[in-house]
């Protein structure tokens, strides 16, 4: 797909390969977008961003960033291209601290611009500027959440993804979350957001995609998905299937 | 008595703490117990022979000793020479075997298996190089010296224990303040995430079997110096060094050597109380405590 | 001559199947269960020991010298060595595997120490001479002792290997694979992963103290120096060469190796001259560790492969144990969607 930021090919991913997870998505994301990727429990959502991200075995298909083919670039190598990856659990490194955390992240930028990001970042999250010698693993769920994020800002990313980043926190919490993303976003961030808080997702994104049982079955604006009944279908259906899909 | 027996058992502490802060770096970020570690340390000892017996064939100048100590700048400079052949005997292993295990998804118990392979042929390739028989790096003998409350140590020990205090300051330094250091706890704690940051996870890898390597390699020099240089001498150190690294706690580089000083400490006591034979059960006794009351060890995260 | 040759291949395939039996013992722990076993050379040297103990007759120089029948000696030798695997395992089972291998290897030197220590028990240095061995009353008559030992040892051999068999098969033995491949399948299927491993440890045990108990009878000594790493390395040599998991394959790789062994020690005494022969031992040492990491790499099957009792998958179940997981990545990925 032309001029996309970020996409994927016919994409066939998983961790076994006689069991693909993600089966054959085609799937694109505009620059400056804010996409969210929906679906039930073990539709594929996480394979699909982490094959993107190269930390899932890829068996066909492709992923590009701007045009160019990074199916095979090495895991570490992707935040140097400007895209970065906020994991569901264990986000951050809980014996260092909050400042070596986000040092640790600097450490690919060029020695000038180490400081100038690095405040940057501390002034979009005052609460992680105020005690940084404090170990993460200190950190309430939704600090960790937040030092996670600023961790993947610190490089000034094109893309950022994230896995479910509201899972576990308490809905106030969780708005935060969603307001912070949503201004990363404004401030001209791609973003790729993996979410069960439907609601609350579509409401700060530009569009929505479906997956189940691998595929991408259903797509579309934001607005209009949030009312969309083919959504509730979607969803409601997986769970009639009484599958033993690894979760 | 007693303080001497201190006084001992710290020296010896030091050499297995040393060793042991090598074994807990690579454990933590290898993720398995390397039982060819021990063979590092008298590969280590055996390269520096090797080269300062080189070195004082062509100069004999080179062998007079320095100062108090009863080894000549041949030594010095062969332990420099060593630390960087033996980290690169540990790179070759690695590149060779352990390397090629990891990315075929080898589980643990393979990649022990295999240093324990590993060690048995680099032991038995020394003993077909050298011989089984002592060596020493000088014939030079040291009187101990009165150093107060009726401890006596020769200056080559105070320099053991000396140099070890200032290598492992230099490492925690390197761990705490450093970029590479950060990245090493990184690696260590969550190997994804450090790639996902953009961490080179295996560059780090190799930059850990290198230090470790150079650790093993001044613990075996030490060990040579002060004692002697055997075959044996790694692989007989290795259930100290077990015991200390998970007595101090995987990945914890002040737990290794204050562990490693604890069971030097024991050791030398034991050794009064039921006889230098029982020596080397000391350990496995510590080994055994630890698993048994505290398996993470004194400051290690989960076992 | 041929006379000779005969009762040089009866004591020769005696030793295999000596070995064939620690194999065994060792195909239980890892075979069956995966637990790696660095201190076989402790547990033989125990069934050894406490063998010796029970059979040889009272002598002011030891304790023991119960004079106890061979057998005696032989089952004490097996229940002694399989104690001291359920305490060892009991100590490590729930830790990480490689704490159990670090806690055998110490078993070893403590094993080791205790007999070069102990004098009173176990006559120090010198060991434990005099063992009585079986048909020893046809000593005079080499070949047929020879022979006769052969067939003793023939019969122990064939009596493990079914008994393990039957294991295998049985549904106990169901589990144990099942607890293998798939722990936390197992632990689903309700069965206490933890116990099973632990019996299965101290039965591996106890085999390998048999073995210790009939090599002594066989050889009619025992001495510390019998039991040093260099076997242990011998008899993993043996399993990996031959087929982990797979007890023909156990009794083959001993025969394999300890006839390259016995083959390599041959050309070494004819190649080198008599000061150099222990350098030289060195060699044949390094030869096999190389051979064995080779196998690690190349085909970590071994020769017979593993013969897949149970299928791999236990439903579709994902596996969550990390303690068989190469690094945290996998078991991380088997957690997440």
């Amino acid at each position: 797909m032309t001029g996309a930021m970020l996409s994927t090919e016919a994409l066939v991913a998983g961790y076994e390969r006689d069991l693909p997870i993600v089966r054959g998505i085609d799937f694109a994301v505009q620059a400056g977008e804010l996409v969210v990727v929906l679906g039930p429990n073990g539709a594929g959502k996480s394979t699909l961003v982490k094959a993107m991200v190269g930390l899932v075995p890829i068996h066909s298909g492709s992923v590009r960033l701007r045009e160019i083919d990074t199916t095979s670039t090495p895991a570490h190598e992707r935040i140097r291209r400007g895209v970065a990856f906020v994991p569901q659990t264990e986000n951050v490194f809980a014996m260092l601290s909050i400042g070596e955390n986000l040092l640790v992240a600097a450490n690919i930028l060029p020695r000038g611009e180490r400081d100038r990001r690095l405040r940057a970042v501390y002034g979009l999250f005052p609460d992680l500027a105020a005690r940084p010698s404090l170990k993460a693993g200190q950190l309430s769920g939704g600090q960790r959440q937040m030092l996670a994020v600023a961790r993947a800002l610190v490089v000034e990313p094109s893309v950022l993804i994230l896995d479910e980043p509201s899972a576990g926190l308490s809905p106030k919490i969780a708005a935060e979350v969603f307001r912070t993303l949503k201004s990363i976003n404004e401030a001209g961030v791609t973003i790729v957001l993996v979410e069960q808080n439907v609601k609350a997702a579509l409401a700060i994104a530009d569009r929505g995609v479906i997956l189940v049982d691998g595929k991408l079955r259903h797509e579309g604006p934001a607005a209009s998905l949030a009312s969309d009944p083919v959504v509730a279908e979607l969803y409601l259906g997986a769970h009639r299937r009484a599958a033993v899909v690894p979760a | 008595m007693i303080a001497q027996a201190l006084m001992d058992g710290m020296i010896a502490g030091a050499m297995i703490g040393l060793g042991a802060i090598g074994i807990t770096l690579t454990y933590s970020i290898l993720r398995f117990a390397n039982f060819a570690h021990g063979e590092l340390i008298t590969w280590g000892a055996y390269l520096a022979l090797a080269i300062s017996g080189g070195l004082g064939y062509l100069s004999s100048t080179l062998t007079a000793p320095i100062g108090p100590f009863s080894f000549g700048w041949s030594l010095p400079l062969a332990g420099v020479l060593a630390v960087l052949l033996t980290g690169a005997l540990a790179l070759l292993a690695d590149a060779l075997l352990f390397g090629r295990l990891r990315a075929r998804r080898g589980t643990v118990i393979i990649m022990v298996m295999a240093s324990f392979g590993a060690a048995l042929t680099l032991r038995s390739l020394l003993e077909f190089i050298f011989t089984s028989k002592p060596a020493y790096y000088t014939k030079a003998l040291q009187i101990a010296q009165p150093l107060g409350g009726g401890i006596r140590a020769t200056p080559d020990q105070m320099l053991t224990l000396g140099l070890s205090a200032v290598l492992v300051l230099a490492i925690h330094l390197l761990l705490t303040r450093t970029a590479i250091g950060r990245a090493m706890r990184a690696v260590s704690e969550n190997q994804q995430l450090a790639g996902i940051v953009g961490i080179d996870v295996r560059a780090i890898i190799r930059v850990v079997w290198l230090l470790g390597a150079g650790l093993a390699c001044v613990a075996g020099i030490m060990a040579g110096l002060l004692v002697q240089i055997r075959p044996h001498m790694g692989h007989d150190l290795l259930l100290p060094l077990f015991a200390a690294a998970i007595l101090g706690g995987i990945g914890s580089v002040p737990g290794a050597m204050l562990a490693g000083l604890i069971v030097g400490l024991s050791e030398a006591i034991a050794v009064q109380v039921i006889g230098a034979e029982w020596r080397a059960a000391v350990a496995f006794v510590i080994l055994v405590a630890v698993l048994l009351v505290h398996p993470q060890g004194l400051f290690g995260r989960r076992a | 001559m041929s006379g000779e040759l005969v009762g040089y291949g009866a004591f020769f395939l005696t030793m295999a199947l000596t070995y064939a039996i620690m194999c065994l013992g060792l195909n239980v722990q890892w075979g069956q269960t995966g637990l790696f076993n660095v201190g076989v050379a402790g547990f033989v040297a125990i069934g050894a020991y406490v063998s010796a103990i029970l059979t040889t007759p009272d002598s002011s120089g030891h304790f023991g010298g119960f004079d106890l029948p061979i057998v005696i000696g032989w089952l004490g030798g097996a229940l002694a060595a399989a104690l001291v695997s359920f305490l060892i395992g009991a100590l490590t089972i729930r830790l990480r595997a490689d704490y159990l291998a670090i806690a055998t290897f110490g078993v070893a030197v403590v094993v080791q120490l205790c007999a070069l220590n102990l004098q009173s028990i176990t006559g120090g240095p010198f060991g434990i001479g005099f063992i009585p061995r079986p048909f020893a009353g046809l000593a005079g008559e080499p070949l047929a002792f020879s022979l006769l030992n052969l067939g003793v040892l023939a019969l122990v051999v064939l009596a493990v290997y079914l008994t393990l068999e039957r294991l295998v098969r049985s549904p106990w033995g169901r589990v144990l694979r099942a607890i293998r491949e798939d722990e936390a399948a197992a632990l689903a299927l309700g069965k206490n992963a933890v116990r099973f491993r632990l019996q299965a440890f101290a039965i591996g045990g106890g085999i390998m103290g048999l073995a210790g108990a009939v090599h002594a009878h066989f050889i009619g000594f025992v001495a510390p120096d019998n039991y040093v790493p260099i076997l242990t390395f011998q008899v993993w040599a043996m399993l990996i060469v031959g087929g982990s998991g797979n007890n023909r394959g156990a009794i083959l790789g001993a025969v394999l190796v300890w006839g390259l062994w016995t083959a390599s020690a041959a050309a070494i005494s004819v190649l080198f001259p008599p000061e150099q022969q222990a350098r030289a031992a060195a060699l044949q040492i390094v030869m096999i560790g190389l051979a064995l990491c080779a196998v690690l790499l190349l085909r970590p099957r071994g020769l017979l492969g593993e013969v897949r009792v149970v299928s791999r998958h236990v439903g579709n179940l994902p596996a969550i144990g990390a303690r068989d997981f190469p690094n945290k990545e996998i078991a991380s990925h088997a957690r997440e969607p």
